[in-house]
């Protein structure tokens, strides 16, 4: 798994949108994680403290990993819906459908800052 | 950011960032949308082969490379964690062929393919083809800029992995059942795995293939073959 080479990513986003003393000041990350994005938040999270104690940098920043459902969206009947057990069809119209609109998202939703 | 303008404004609060600054794989995808547009260029067809550990993708390429290697001009990139052995037998064939090592690393980004690129001779090449490291779960989130991923299931794997692994058929163009020869000995069902691999991509094609055995060769060789054509033609319609 990657959830280490993620981390140092997340790090590596983080200082190139904010400051140093703006960081400095962080409390929380919050990540989107998309069903289909391959990454399961508790090695996300074992990795994110590891990477955290072994740099001795971000050490009181709480990360939360949030989980995101599969959503397809229909072009035959314009509706969204949300994938079950990885059966990708549309659930208004039945047919087989993957124009995924929501579920592959990695990224950082919020940032929380004590200031 | 949409909340906060950089430089003039101090983050404070809750920072909302919702946009694809944040993306965390925003760097591979950056160097894998240069190595599509470098391969359009040069009317390279990519192709990214994947499947779990040891499900016959050298051994596929090894015969591919025989019965093709003397009709396109190809190469082969092979990711590998520790050794060069998959590029020797690539290379036994006559068709160049360039390890990647990845030092433990689970998947091939797409800056480690830009960078063998850079020592790969490209010139006159019509298809280039990347040997994935044998994994179902990182490699389906990087992105190589490859025309087409391929993925490889062998009949002494679960016929259920599609399902399992759906990222990777869900982004796959076409499903290779391998190692078919053995099909009589094992518990294995095709239908059961295409059932499975449609349900997650409807689209998705299949084809059964024996590497050892030479069943199925032919049908995949004709695929690439016609693929390599395409790529030519975009050239010829860009130029035109
Ligand atoms: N019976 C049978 N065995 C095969 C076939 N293709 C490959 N094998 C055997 O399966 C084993 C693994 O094959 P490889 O081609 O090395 O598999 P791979 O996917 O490249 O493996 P990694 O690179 O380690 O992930 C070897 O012992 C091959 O001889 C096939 O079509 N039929
Ligand atoms: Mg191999
Ligand atoms: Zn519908």
């Amino acid at each position: 798994m990657h959830e280490i080479s993620l981390v140092r990513s997340i790090f590596n986003t983080l200082e190139s949108e904010f400051s140093k003393k703006e960081l400095d000041t962080m409390t929380a990350i919050n990540l989107r994680v998309g069903l289909l994005s391959n990454v399961e938040p508790l090695l996300m999270q074992n990795a994110f403290d590891a990477v955290t104690t072994a740099e001795e940098k971000y050490q009181g920043v709480k990360l939360q990993v949030e989980l995101v459902p599969i959503e397809i969206h229909c072009n035959d009947c314009q509706s969204s819906s949300i994938v079950e057990n990885y059966k990708f069809v549309c659930a208004s119209c039945g047919k087989p459908n993957n124009n995924v609109v929501k579920g592959t998202e990695l990224l950082i939703h919020q940032v929380h800052f004590d200031s | 950011m949409d909340k906060i303008q950089k430089s003039t404004k101090t983050a404070r609060g809750t920072v909302t960032c919702d946009n694809t600054t944040m993306h965390l794989l925003k760097a591979n995808d950056f160097v894998a949308a240069s190595i599509r547009e470098k391969m359009t260029e040069k009317n390279i067809l990519l192709i990214n082969i994947t499947s779990s550990a040891g499900s016959g993708k050298t051994t596929l390429l090894q015969e591919t490379a025989r019965r093709i290697g003397g009709k396109v001009n190809m190469k082969v990139l092979v990711g590998d964690l520790e050794t060069e052995r998959d590029a020797d037998r690539i290379r036994e064939t006559g068709v160049d062929a360039l390890q990647i090592v990845t030092g433990g690393i689970c998947h091939l980004e797409a800056q480690m393919v830009w960078q063998a690129m850079e020592n790969l001779n490209l010139e006159g090449v019509e298809l280039l083809i990347i040997e994935n490291v044998g994994n179902l779960v990182c490699p389906a989130s990087f992105d190589l800029g490859e025309d087409y991923r391929v993925t490889l299931i062998a009949t002494t794997e679960g016929d259920d992995k599609p399902k399992k692994y759906p990222r990777m058929f869900l982004t796959s163009e076409m499903m290779l059942v391998s190692k078919v020869d053995l099909l009589e000995h094992l518990p294995f069902s095709v239908e059961a795995v295409v059932a499975d691999a449609r349900d997650v991509n409807p689209n998705i094609k299949v084809l059964e293939v024996s590497s050892t055995k030479n069943m199925g060769i032919d049908a995949w060789c004709e695929w690439l073959l016609e693929k390599v054509k395409e790529k030519q033609n975009t050239k010829k319609e860009v130029t035109a």
